[in-house]
């Protein structure tokens, strides 16, 4: 199986849901080049308003792509300050420029331990692997 | 894996017990379908810009809003759904959202192609038989589960379908009815005969075997029947069903993947219906045409 090759800037922090987060006094966060891929092209996104306060592992968007809809979880607790509207208005920000312009919110952190949580991206990067492999291993013999 | 194959249930419930199973985080196949007719809409959609709700109270159609994708859709005991929800680290839930429905729509194609018709895949989620949608499918993340959602069309009542939506005006609605008529395909337009409950299951459930391993019949527990029935109840409520989704500029139907009705007005031109098949305009059409084509009212 050909693998398509996949950002991951080494300046950013990544968590398990495939969100990337870009700590300085505030955190950005977005979801990762993977992570859009997986979900395919968006078509609907919700976030909650600037002001909302968020915590880690819990929910702070929903998403849909093609029939699929989850839930985006925030991958650090504190206040938003910031929502992108503009992504939420064209979800397809999020597809083709997911380290840029589709970038989902801007985090005031709570609790800075919470970064020490996170994944550096050659971490990541093992994850994300690891996870492909073992997609490809259970994806043999779908097809009747 | 545990099967409740229920027949018949009633309307929340054909909703309302595989979203139970994800909240409670048990993995298992249903099997139903619904006694009475009702509208089922999709997560993110907005129930003011599609349903005319007049006409579903005059009619006592209720509404329900799911947890999972796609959109809106008129279900009654005409449609046998297949409802699978697996817990998000099974390894068996593909990590690419899309290989979710090529991998869990097998079981139905495998059902159409034994009953002599050529379905395929129309990605990323619907079946299609002769080029016709014949099935509609949706998934979501529920708790810490994935719900995925499908249904086999025995028969499809395409007017009340296509009066139930909103639609600017009787043209655009006549029109509708007219394109999901030719757009979609059911079992009762290619068999001769009558499609038999048990014989659309056993198919379904031979499928999902090959798939899932063996299935263990249960019928749903005191715990399962008490949280669909406090999960129907949000899924009926009026501030849940009120809660905003998208809304598109115009007025825009999605009939089957890649198919859309769209309604859009122009300054000094009036209205232009402009049917859209993969992105490439097939039809534009008048808003103000005089279509021969009348409605057929239901007795």
């Amino acid at each position: 199986m050909q693998r398509e090759k996949r950002a991951i800037p080494d300046d950013l922090f990544y968590d398990r849901n495939d969100f990337w987060i870009k700590v300085a006094e505030e955190a950005v966060i977005g979801l990762t080049d993977y992570g859009q891929g997986n979900i395919g092209d968006i078509l609907y996104l919700e976030l909650v308003p600037a002001g909302t306060v968020v915590r880690r592992g819990e929910r702070c968007g929903s998403i849909e792509s093609g029939k699929w809809v989850g839930s985006l979880l925030a991958p650090v607790s504190g206040m938003i300050v910031e929502t992108n509207r503009d992504a939420e208005a064209d979800p397809h920000m999020v597809n083709a420029d997911p380290f840029g312009r589709g970038w989902l919110y801007r985090i005031e952190p709570a609790d800075r331990n919470e970064i020490g949580l996170l994944m550096d991206s050659g971490a990541y990067q093992a994850w994300m692997e690891e996870r492909i492999c073992l997609e490809e291993k259970n994806s043999q013999g779908w097809i009747d | 894996m545990d099967l409740y194959d229920l027949g018949p249930v009633g309307w929340v419930e054909s909703q309302s017990i595989y979203h139970a199973l994800a909240l409670l985080g048990r993995e298992g196949l249903i099997l139903c379908y619904p006694t009475t007719p009702y509208i089922c809409l999709g997560l993110h959609d907005d129930l003011d810009y599609e349903i005319d709700r007049q006409y579903c109270r005059e009619r006592g159609i209720p509404l329900l809003r799911r947890e999972t994708g796609g959109g809106v859709v008129y279900l009654d005991n005409r449609q046998l759904f297949f409802q699978l929800v697996l817990r998000q680290d099974n390894p068996l839930v593909p990590l690419r959202r899309h290989r979710f429905y090529e991998k869990f729509l097998q079981p139905a194609l495998s059902v159409y192609r034994d009953l002599g018709m050529a379905a395929e895949l129309k990605p990323p989620a619907d079946i299609a038989a002769d080029g016709r949608k014949s099935s509609g499918n949706g998934s979501g993340d529920i708790g810490r589960c994935v719900a995925y959602v499908g249904n086999i069309l025995l028969d499809f009542d395409f007017v009340t379908m296509s009066r139930a939506l909103k639609a600017p005006d009787e043209t655009y609605r006549r029109h509708l009815y007219r394109i999901m008529r030719a757009n979609l395909i059911t079992l009762t337009d290619c068999l001769a005969y009558p499609a038999e409950y048990s014989r659309l299951t056993t198919g379904l459930i031979a499928g999902f075997q090959r798939q899932l391993g063996d299935l263990t019949p249960r019928e749903p527990d005191a715990e399962l029947r008490e949280t669909a029935r406090r999960v129907g109840e949000r899924l009926t409520s009026g501030e849940w069903l009120d809660l905003p989704g998208r809304r598109p500029a115009g007025r825009k139907v999605k009939i089957a993947e890649g198919l859309y009705l769209l309604a859009q007005e122009s300054v000094g031109r009036g209205r232009k219906l402009t049917l859209v098949r993969d992105g490439v305009a097939e039809e534009v059409m008048a808003g103000d045409d005089e279509m021969e084509l009348a409605l057929p009212f239901r007795a």
